[in-house]
């Protein structure tokens, strides 16, 4: 019994969850027909009164909250994430869409920025003190401390802008005519190569730290004195002794990270005007669209509850010790 | 012939924490044979570690180190790593004082065994781990341990581990760190059996670092003692537990319960002056320093063969030796021999106690000894000159002696003032002596108010008297001071204290003891060494443990033999 409590844990959660995405969005003042425009405040609407009054009635709006809530969960159980009111479209299929924009925009840039935000901690250990180390924690400190929209601009201006090496907006050329697959393939990569860089920079100086803290941690430990005692190689020690023991908090972190892969990416999305999860989500909250922005609040929170478990779970299966029995 | 092994001479380790270093050893030079055991005994922070460290390579980046350790003739500090590495653990191996920390938490004991067969013996994964079951199981484990993380182990077990670890690349040389601090009696004994019989299987060389005299006792043949990283003295174990020629070297050994397993425990006392200089390490606790041990830095020379001694006094010194004294008295009866050819010596900061029933002799030779009685023949050394010409009892720092009846040995109508300052007086040796007077008083425990110093002595309870008659010997500040049964005519409680008061006084200032006394157990307690005399003679001598242990003398066994039946009675 004891061994599925962690199930019902993440029903529980994914509920709360739920409710927390259905109640807030609707909180805000305004709603998908009348919605706050500019800075100064002003309550704007596109439609008429009765317009407003039909729409709601369509949407099953005009309910009272509680009635509406429970017909969401409804829906949920079937697997029904409702209509979009701004885009008119499944809300499953606008996510899906934006998901294979922003999913490997993410990935790209936390698998390369994890990579070597790691390895470069570690020889920065290993070395603590030369000269090697210390630039690295230079230029890792000053990386970590730039907001990611500034250097996703000072890109945009330079390699974008001025020396035109890469298109400066949008993830493939409009209107373009391509001739084979693998040419709309080359163009989609060209554009997809700024935002993800930019999204590695951001994110390199912090596993580059935690990675170099970690491991010298580690170097400080009893063990690693006596696994050169032993006279093994140096490859050895760096990587049987130290990185597994320094890994798994590392590989928790970069779960952690993939968890964040819709709203991380929403500025460097913006900047970019890459049309990915971030950037759709910023549109709906603007546009009070209730059933998109749940959905894509849902669809956030289940992976980050979906990468904590298995960061969790490979943490287990890494660290003896955190075995039961 | 046996060959060296292992060479090391200057060896001066510094570590840097921040601009100014700080020595862990200086100018250290041993050499350890081929199948030799050798230990390394000192207080924690001694360097012991750091020495283990720097054959191994493994210090800190903070620490520099000077001098040479050459193993079989290479010097260990020159080599590059990469010949370094083939020495490590193949040749010579290191037990790590156990800890969860000094094994990997996250392999299995058999592959942290294992991959040192793999790396120095080029083996395949299977025979890898054949050999580590092998000894895994030769160590006292099971063959599954092999499967166990480090966690899973107890500290015994643990232990083993390590032991097997040290061992399985059949090492010429292996260093032990603190082998069995973290172990229970019976865990320990088992340990040192175990590392006993691989050391006479393999017949490695071992240096075994320990504060434990146990653990050094039952491993090793030879003996160094480091104090603040320099050797002190160097010789034989058995020869160094049994006697010791460095004050430090005494302390140590004396602070230990295996050794003192009747005495009262008392340390080293702390450091008396902060002073520091280029000289001696141990010379701000040092009892009996002179000018030249703050100044020069005694080398290690030997004494006699296999053994050396750090120290510019030549050791631990004799304060009083006597030769072959003979004292007869005539009574109505015709003559009664007193004393019979006694010999003895005592060094300076030694307890001893004379023990034995009325008529046996002690006070007379007592009284011999402190220059109060004439004897009929033999001879008094003190500081090894003759003491016939001296008055050693009217010089400052000769001998002075405590009388058994503190109600006639002071006279009555003193006051408190009068009677301590008397032999000062006497002599004429001070004129400014009533502050003097008052620390004594108060190093007596007792008061030393004005009012205090003007009290009749007659007004005093036996034992404010007797502290009376300490601080009036005190005072003389005394190279020996002879207590003869000062305490017999107090009551129980009264001579706890005083006899605690006499030690502590004792141990710090330095002085030594001869406390005169019928009683046996109090002996125990308090003496390094125990003489017994019967009718005149003395026909035992040693230290508590062997006098307990394996009385030679007759009447030493009945003496035995009797204070266990009283002492049975009680709890019967």
């Amino acid at each position: 019994m004891k061994r599925y409590k962690w199930i019902l844990d993440i029903i529980i959660t994914i509920l709360i969850v739920v409710t927390l995405n259905f109640f807030i969005p609707r909180l805000m003042p305004g709603d998908p027909f009348m919605y706050l425009e500019g800075e100064d405040g002003h309550i704007m609407s596109n439609f008429s009164e009765g317009d407003i009054q039909r729409y709601k009635e369509y949407y099953n709006m005009d309910k009272p909250l509680l009635e509406q809530y429970i017909d969401y969960l409804k829906k949920l159980v079937k697997l029904d994430l409702g209509y979009s009111i701004y885009y008119r479209h499944e809300v499953s299929y606008l996510i899906k869409s934006r998901l294979k924009w922003t999913i490997p925009l993410v990935a790209i840039s936390i698998l390369l920025s994890s990579f070597l935000g790691t390895v470069l901690g570690l020889i920065s250990a290993w070395k603590r003190g030369s000269f090697f180390d210390r630039l690295c924690y230079f230029i890792m400190i000053i990386l970590n401390e730039i907001p990611s929209f500034l250097i996703g601009v000072l890109f945009l201006f330079t390699l974008g802008a001025k020396y035109k090496l890469f298109p400066i907006s949008g993830g493939f050329t409009l209107y373009g005519n391509f001739v084979t697959r693998k040419e709309k393939i080359l163009d989609i990569i060209h554009h997809g190569v700024l935002p993800s860089l930019t999204l590695m920079l951001v994110s390199i100086g912090d596993y580059y730290l935690y990675a170099r803290n970690s491991m010298i941690n580690i170097l400080s430990k009893d063990y690693i004195k006596t696994a050169r005692a032993k006279g093994l190689k140096n490859r050895v020690i760096i990587f049987k002794h130290m990185l597994r023991n320094g890994i798994a908090p590392i590989l928790t972190r970069i779960f952690l990270s993939f968890g964040n892969i819709v709203g991380g990416a929403v500025l460097v999305e913006n900047v970019f005007a890459y049309p990915g999860l971030g950037k759709m989500m910023q549109s709906s909250i603007k546009t009070r669209d209730y059933p998109l922005l749940q959905g894509i609040f849902l669809v956030t929170t289940l992976t980050v509850l979906v990468t904590t478990i298995i960061g969790d779970k490979i943490n287990q299966i890494l660290d003896p010790r955190l075995k039961n029995g | 012939m046996k060959n060296i092994l292992l060479e090391i001479e200057n060896l001066n380790i510094d570590y840097f924490d921040g601009e100014t270093p700080l020595a862990a050893t200086k100018d250290i030079g041993f050499s350890i044979f081929e199948g030799e055991t050798l230990g390394i005994i000192g207080e924690s922070g001694s360097g012991k570690t750091s020495i283990a460290n720097a054959i191994m390579r493994i210090l800190p980046a903070n620490a520099s180190v000077s001098g040479r350790i050459s193993y079989k003739n290479r010097d260990i500090l020159k080599m590059d790593d990469k010949e370094m590495k083939k020495i490590l653990w193949n040749e010579i191996a290191m037990i790590f004082q156990n800890s969860l920390d000094v094994l990997n938490p996250l392999l299995t004991i058999g592959e942290q065994i294992a991959e040192t067969l793999r790396e120095h013996k080029s083996l395949k994964r299977k025979e890898a781990e054949d050999i580590t079951k092998e000894y895994l199981e030769k160590v006292g484990l099971e063959k599954d341990d092999f499967k166990a993380y480090p966690h899973q182990l107890s500290g015994g077990m643990r232990q083993r581990a390590l032991i097997a670890m040290g061992l399985v690349c059949q090492p010429k040389l292996l260093i032990a760190d603190e082998l069995t601090s973290a172990l229970d009696a019976k865990t320990k004994s088992e340990i040192l059996d175990l590392l006993s019989n691989l050391q006479k299987e393999f017949n490695f060389s071992l240096l075994l670092i320990s504060h434990e005299l146990d653990t050094i006792a039952s491993l090793t043949e030879r003996l160094m003692v480091l104090y603040r990283g320099q050797l002190l003295e160097e010789g034989f174990t058995k020869e160094i537990l049994r006697y010791q020629y460095h004050p430090y070297s005494r302390g140590l050994i004396n602070s230990s319960t295996t050794i003192n397993v009747y005495k009262d425990l008392w340390g080293i006392p702390a450091r008396k002056t902060l002073e520091e200089g280029d000289g001696c390490p141990f010379y701000s606790r040092c009892n009996q320093k002179i000018e030249i041990c703050k100044l020069e830095r005694p080398s290690l020379i030997s004494l006699e063969a296999s053994r050396k001694l750090a120290c510019h006094q030549g050791g631990i010194l004799e304060v009083l030796r006597g030769e072959d004294i003979s004292k007869s008295f005539m009574n109505k009866n015709g003559q009664v021999r007193a004393c019979i050819d006694c010999s003895l010596y005592i060094r300076q900061g030694e307890f001893i106690s004379l023990v034995g029933q009325s008529g046996s002799g002690k006070t007379t030779l007592a009284n011999i000894l402190s220059g109060v009685l004439k004897k009929d023949s033999g001879s008094v050394l003190f500081k090894k000159e003759n003491s016939e010409a001296m008055k050693l009892g009217s010089q400052l720092g000769g001998v002075q002696i405590v009388f058994q009846d503190p109600f006639s040995s002071i006279n009555e109508n003193f006051t408190v003032l009068d009677a301590v300052r008397e032999p000062l007086q006497i002599n004429k040796l001070e004129d400014q002596v009533e502050e003097k007077v008052k620390e004594y008083l108060s190093r007596v425990e007792l008061e030393n108010s004005t009012g205090y110093l003007a009290r009749r002595i007659h007004s005093l309870s036996g034992g404010q008297r007797q502290r009376v008659a300490l601080a009036r010997a005190l005072i003389m500040e005394p190279e020996l001071l002879i207590a003869d049964e000062i305490c017999s005519m107090l009551d129980k409680s009264t001579e706890a204290n005083i006899l605690r008061l006499l030690k502590k006084l004792q141990n710090e200032e330095g002085f030594s003891m001869i406390y005169i006394t019928h009683n046996l157990n109090v002996a125990l307690k308090l003496s390094d060494r125990i003489l017994v005399m019967n009718e005149g003679r003395i026909v035992e001598s040693g230290n508590p443990v062997t006098i307990m242990k394996n009385p030679k003398d007759k009447y030493t066994k009945d003496l035995i033999r009797f204070n266990k039946k009283n002492e049975l009675l009680l709890y019967d």
